[in-house]
């Protein structure tokens, strides 16, 4: 194998990874939200686009050090949460059928996010480009690959497995999953309901704000990133069985890297169409998803 | 969904529909000196149809097709094409209408098996790839520049159709479109649809055809949403894939929503409302945007019947004490 296609095989592996562990938070964000609360959060991709959007204030505004600023958005997104948590999402808690409301509340959310982003953000800029978080280039063999991006990757990693060990070990945890497989059993053991309810509302967007900065880092975008983040986010938690952390993770990463493949290949419009032809197929043959819990 | 859309009397009586179809002729005459507001009325009248064929399949059918604007854009492009290749818009019209009719039954067979939010998603998703494939094939779309200066049909004559004579066929498509949809509803598909929209199962072990009943709905929605789009292209003179994207969808369905799904003047009510603000407020689009997503919210919390259901939701009467839990499905 030549220099040349080591590197381009290289680049797209690291890019299927710094993309796949991104794509994952944000599906876990999804799938834990819609696992619990039953909600599809379709706004998923504007707040990850609000999270990176903030980091862009906070950094380039006004000056703040990358890693505060990443930290301070990811706290933004807690009082965030339970504000929507509070004024919205507790209205439906015991309506039947509440997927179908919570699924066009979300696309209300998103086309309200959309028309503020386009009359502020989008009049100053718009492309977004965020300092590093941290500088140099490492070789990994012939490929130089920034820090920042090694960093990025190694924080969207441990974001992850902090998640899972979470989920499985501490008490919270075992009480969303509790709630996941069965409220009413779960309530009868001594679960607060609604307390794991609006935990995992909040956790799930904390989980989305750290995938949107931690993109930010890595990469420049721009606003039209939030319509195709949905619509991914969507595709892998279908796929992977809605409410499935572990689908979310796997078929995340498993999208990464075809993103990265099919972008050197091909063009990104051909990911769109592979993603969206296999959500449908999912959809209509295993509505499921391949990791069902 | 249960409990809150059973309306009283299940369709518009003959007076409404007489002063309806006296003003929708009436208005591009009187407005004729001003073209402004006479094309706001146009395109209100357009969106008028749209929802009404929104309204039989979610308001009647319980289905809710985000792809509805998708389809609305095949037989726009496909009259479009037609034209320029030759054809009479006349014979086009038919054309591209019968192309989105098939397309939405097809499209629509998911619904027989996706319910509620998966039928949804899975709409969305049929819309997004919709849209993709406009921006893709831009050998029949011109892409994301859109086809422009689409003429006015002729007459037959040669000479293209004055814009008041436009206008009144716009007026002629609303007033038959919401008679269509009365017709519907008054007849035994409109009950079966109903029944199907309370319970698929139990209208299935009633008798029902379920598939078939569905699938017309679908290729009579979609019919609808085809003649809309038709004759949309012309009056606008300009489409692109962002005309018929997924919140023209969610707009229409908003319109359906906040009219008051399955009565038959609700929609109309919340076209002739929410469609010229729409245009009025198209200089400041992002306010419209947030308008638009407040309004979803406010339909979705304060008022799930919409205007014509009255504001509040229905009391949920306390579960009868069967020993079964009577919300199926809503617990896991």
């Amino acid at each position: 194998m030549s220099t040349a296609n080591l590197i381009i095989l290289l680049s797209t592996i690291s890019t299927g990874l710094i993309l796949g562990s991104i794509f994952a938070l944000v599906a876990v964000g999804v799938t834990i939200v819609y696992g619990s609360i039953w909600m599809p959060n379709a706004a998923n991709g504007q707040l990850f686009v609000l999270a990176a959007l903030f980091g862009w204030t906070m950094t380039v505004g006004w000056g703040i050090h990358p890693a505060v600023a990443a930290l301070l958005v990811i706290g933004l997104s807690v009082p965030l949460s339970y504000a929507l948590e509070f004024l919205l999402i507790r209205r439906f808690y015991d309506v039947p059928n509440r997927n179908v409301s919570y699924f066009v509340l979300s696309l209300g959310i998103t086309q309200i996010l959309a028309g503020i982003f386009s009359f502020t953000y989008g009049r100053w800029s718009d492309q977004f480009q965020l300092p590093p978080l941290v500088g140099g280039i490492t070789f990994i063999g012939p490929l130089p690959i920034a820090n920042n991006r090694l960093m990025v990757l190694a924080l969207a990693l441990a974001i992850l497995a902090a998640l899972f060990a979470l989920l499985r070990f501490h008490r919270y945890g075992r009480a969303i999953r509790a709630v996941f497989q069965n409220r009413d059993a779960a309530a009868l053991r001594g679960v607060n309901v609604r307390a794991s309810y609006s935990l995992s509302f909040a956790l799930g967007n904390a989980v989305i704000f750290a995938g949107g900065i931690l993109f930010a880092f890595a990469y420049s975008f721009d606003l039209t990133v939030a319509w195709t983040m949905s619509i991914t986010a969507f595709a892998i938690m279908i796929i992977g069985g809605p409410g499935s952390v572990l689908g979310a993770l796997i078929i995340g990463m498993v999208f990464g890297f075809t993103q990265a493949a099919v972008s050197t290949v091909a063009s990104p419009t051909i990911a769109a169409f592979s993603y969206l032809g296999a959500m449908l197929l999912i959809l209509l043959f295993k509505p499921s998803g391949l990791f069902a819990r | 969904m249960k409990q809150d859309t059973t309306p009283a009397k299940p369709s518009g009586g003959a007076i409404p529909l007489a002063i309806f179809a006296v003003a929708a002729f009436a208005l591009p005459v009187v407005l004729s000196g001003n073209r402004y507001f006479a094309f706001i009325a146009g395109v209100t009248l357009i969106h008028v149809l749209w929802a009404c064929g929104m309204n039989l399949l979610y308001g009647y059918g319980g289905l809710m097709p985000l792809m509805f604007a998708g389809l609305a854009g095949i037989s726009a492009y496909t009259v479009v094409d037609l034209t320029a290749a030759g054809w009479s818009f006349w014979l086009a019209l038919p054309v591209g209408a019968l192309f989105a009719s098939v397309a939405g039954t097809v499209l629509g067979l998911p619904s027989l098996r996706l319910k509620g939010f998966y039928f949804t998603l899975c709409s969305l998703v049929i819309q997004t790839v919709i849209t993709l494939a406009f921006v893709y094939f831009a050998g029949l779309t011109n892409g994301d520049t859109g086809i422009s200066q689409i003429p006015l049909p002729s007459a037959g004559g040669g000479q293209p159709l004055s814009a008041l004579s436009y206008d009144l066929v716009l007026s002629a498509a609303a007033v038959l479109g919401v008679v269509v949809l009365v017709l519907i509803v008054r007849s035994a598909l409109g009950r079966r649809l109903i029944a199907i929209r309370e319970d698929d199962e139990l209208a299935g072990m009633l008798g029902i055809n379920v598939t078939g009943t569905k699938l017309i709905a679908f290729f009579i929605g979609s019919l609808f949403a085809g003649i809309g789009g038709a004759l949309y292209a012309p009056y606008i003179g300009f489409i692109s894939p962002r005309s018929f994207d997924v919140l023209i969808s969610m707009n229409i369905w908003l319109m359906v929503a906040f009219g008051g799904r399955g009565t038959i003047w609700g929609p109309v009510i919340g076209a002739l409302l929410l469609a010229p603000l729409s245009f009025l407020l198209q200089e400041y689009y992002t306010v419209k945007d947030v308008l638009y997503g407040l309004l979803i919210i406010a339909v979705i919390v304060l008022m799930p019947a919409g205007i014509a259901g009255g504001f509040g939701r229905t009391p949920r009467l306390p579960a009868p004490d069967l020993g079964v839990s009577p919300q199926r499905g809503s617990s896991k």
